[in-house]
């Protein structure tokens, strides 16, 4: 009932998704930039409770896209922004960071052979940042509750459009966004289904940590804010079975994404076409810009080993989340909490 | 959806005879309680309370403004301080009329029952404003029929916007959005879930949401918006159990799992309340086969439970006549104080 408006600035304009139809039962949520939902949501809301004085430095441990949306969003409101990043950032971005004004600070090349892996060393150099400042703010994405919360905007926007939401399909990474939006599905639809999308030699979900190549997806830490008690299943894709599932997305639907946008492509393709009668959403969280070198471009894929044809039709069922079997495979976890599941995995006679 | 007709003056002359001689009239139905109650953005990052009113117009107040050219007393029944108040705010509105009233009586009609969240001191308070308007000669909007109605009692549902389906800001008399014309084809049976108590509304100390309702609130906005507009009654159902539900931990109501299960077992969609009330809903698909008989069953089955049944709202136009019959039940009168006299 109410006309269209522009936008009030650039953030705003980018947090919107896409919701495209990819089937007869399945539709993306395509975001340019999905993290700046939480980055947009964090840092005004520390505006508005007092937070971000003038002199205040905003600080976050990231390499990916959380800090590009830290970045956009710390100009809108002129404010400096310190970010703690692996060794092995994408050249482009980090250009791109720094003409937003904000400082980019590599730990070592070292790091990735300690505990924790880069992520761990990333911890402890903002910790050391944050003592050199009187003032700083932390968005903590992670473990601040604002994270998950934020997505309140996606579960609106899908109810308006669709109405009926029977299954949330996406990838997972600090637990925001599949977590977020969810958990305000469900204040709707109680009965919605959660299939969270990880990779393998991820902790998130049982996998023992390892190198990952799979980007956008996957941890070496435990992220507070994921909430195992949501997902109804949990799939594992190799990179691989993404980079080509993330060129199938294109081919077929000329939607130019990301690899874990693939990932969850494939899983929610396969789950939509066995259950016809239930409408099924996937989350799309970046677009192929950043991939055009490597996921969009062949030789590079044969080079890496990824050009092995198209991805498996189906997952493989396993019994144990702890175990990788094979380039996509499905657990039910049944809403149970890391604890209860790791706990009946060991009971399990092998 | 237009419930009522527009409100006449009773003698049918307009402006044409001395004021003296003439009254003012006014109606406004009840509501059984809201589908949504809330904090919502108001547009501008701020967030209001706010609350989308389920209309009941098969009961509602009348009042008869009686105006003084003398009278500067305040007399009357304690309980009716609302309505002196909205009488005296609408005074004030047309102390520039030609011929305006210094003060006057308030005679009010209402077949309402009191304290549980069916809109009695709104409708009151809205027949008032209406009867002062009425007798002025004038047509006051809606919207402002509804700005005089909060700043007279504080918090005030929307029945007096009756034209349409808004998310209302109760404590500022805004409208926050038009989420349609009219509400989906329904039926509600609704029910006093605790017989006997009463909810002294003013004395109710406001919900403080948290930062985690906020947001099921802004999705609950956008799912109602939706149902509105394709008239989806079970989505409409399910949005007004999300909101009752949160309200369990302000304003509990004891049956309200027991009652929605009724509800669903009997093919209903879902449970509205009274979120400053104790009064609930349980809500039907108007077309769907078989909902008389699943209306039945849950008639008996509150029955049974020993709760008092308080309207069986169906979405059908209410019937003409019955504004024109008049209604009948508690009557009570207030007299008012001049127009220049504080408002509380």
């Amino acid at each position: 009932m109410s006309i269209r408006t522009g936008f009030e600035e650039a953030t705003e304009a980018y947090q919107a998704p896409k919701l495209v139809r990819l089937g007869p039962n399945l539709y993306g949520a395509c975001f340019t930039l999905m993290k700046m939902i939480p980055a947009r949501f964090i840092l005004r809301k520390a505006e508005r409770d007092g937070k971000l004085e003038s002199g205040t430095v905003i600080v976050e441990t990231t390499s990916g896209t959380f800090g590009l949306a830290l970045a956009m969003q710390a100009v809108h409101m002129d404010r400096r922004l310190v970010l703690v990043s692996d060794p092995v950032i994408d050249e482009r971005l980090y250009r791109r960071l720094a003409d937003l004004g904000a400082v980019v600070e590599r730990v070592p090349a070292g790091a990735a052979a300690t505990v924790g892996g880069y992520q761990a060393a990333r911890l402890e150099r903002l910790e050391q940042i944050r003592a050199g400042h009187a003032s700083s703010f932390c968005p903590e994405q992670y473990s601040n509750p604002d994270n998950p919360r934020s997505y309140a905007t996606v579960a609106e926007l899908l109810l308006e459009c669709l109405g009926q939401v029977d299954c949330l399909v996406g990838p997972v990474g600090s637990g925001g966004s599949m977590c977020g939006t969810v958990t305000y599905l469900r204040s709707v639809l109680p009965e919605c289904r959660a299939i969270g999308v990880d990779t393998h030699s991820s902790v998130l979900f049982g996998h023992a940590d390892g190198p990952r190549e799979l980007r956008g997806m996957g941890m070496s830490l435990m992220p507070a804010n994921l909430d195992h008690r949501l997902f109804d299943s949990v799939h594992w894709c190799t990179a691989s079975a993404a980079y080509a599932a993330t060129r199938q997305l294109h081919q077929r639907h000329a939607l130019f994404m990301g690899p874990s946008s693939g990932a969850a492509y494939l899983v929610a393709r396969w789950w939509a076409a066995g259950n016809p009668g239930a409408l099924t959403v996937v989350m799309m969280p970046d677009e192929g810009y950043r991939y055009q070198d490597t996921v969009y471009n062949d030789e590079w894929l044969m080079a890496h080993g990824h050009l092995v044809g198209p991805p498996p039709a189906e997952p493989v069922p396993v019994d144990d989340p702890t175990r990788p079997a094979g380039p996509w495979t499905a657990y039910d976890w049944a809403r149970r909490s890391y604890d209860q599941v790791m706990a009946a995995g060991s009971t399990r006679v092998p | 959806m237009r419930y009522l007709p527009e409100l006449q003056s009773t003698n049918g002359h307009h402006g044409r005879r001395p004021a003296q001689f003439e009254v003012g009239v006014g109606y406004a139905p009840a509501h059984h309680g809201e589908l949504l109650q809330g904090v919502f953005d108001d547009g501008t990052g701020r967030l209001r309370r706010a609350l989308v009113t389920l209309p009941h117009p098969q009961r509602g107040s009348r009042a008869v403004f009686y105006p003084s050219q003398s009278h500067w007393g305040v007399v009357g029944t304690p309980e009716l301080v609302k309505v002196r108040r909205a009488a005296i705010l609408a005074l004030r509105e047309f102390c520039t009329h030609p011929a305006p009233a210094k003060g006057g009586q308030i005679e009010i009609t209402s077949d309402i029952p009191r304290g549980i969240g069916m809109g009695s001191s709104t409708s009151d308070v809205t027949a008032t404003i209406r009867a002062v308007a009425d007798y002025h000669g004038v047509s006051l909007s809606r919207e402002e029929v509804g700005r005089l109605a909060v700043l007279a009692e504080c918090a005030s549902d929307s029945i007096m916007i009756d034209d349409r389906v808004v998310l209302f800001a109760h404590r500022d008399g805004l409208v926050l959005e038009t989420l349609g014309h009219r509400l989906p084809p329904m039926v509600v049976v609704g029910c006093d879930t605790e017989p006997g108590a009463r909810v002294d509304t003013l004395g109710l100390r406001p919900a403080d949401y948290d930062d985690r309702e906020a947001g099921v609130f802004q999705v609950l906005r956008a799912a109602l918006r939706r149902a509105v507009a394709t008239d989806d009654v079970a989505l409409l159902g399910r949005v007004a159990t999300a909101s009752a539900r949160i309200n369990q931990r302000y304003l509990p109501k004891p049956n309200l799992e027991l009652l929605l299960d009724l509800c669903l077992r009997n093919g209903g969609c879902g449970i509205q309340v009274a979120h400053s009330g104790t009064v609930a809903g349980l809500i039907f698909d108007a077309r769907r086969p078989g909902v008389e008989e699943g209306v039945r069953r849950c008639l008996s089955g509150i029955e049974e439970m020993g709760l008092v049944l308080t309207a069986r709202i169906g979405t059908e136009p209410a019937s003409a006549d019955r504004q024109a019959a008049g209604v009948a039940g508690v009557a009570a009168v207030a007299a008012v104080a001049g127009a220049k006299a504080p408002a509380g």
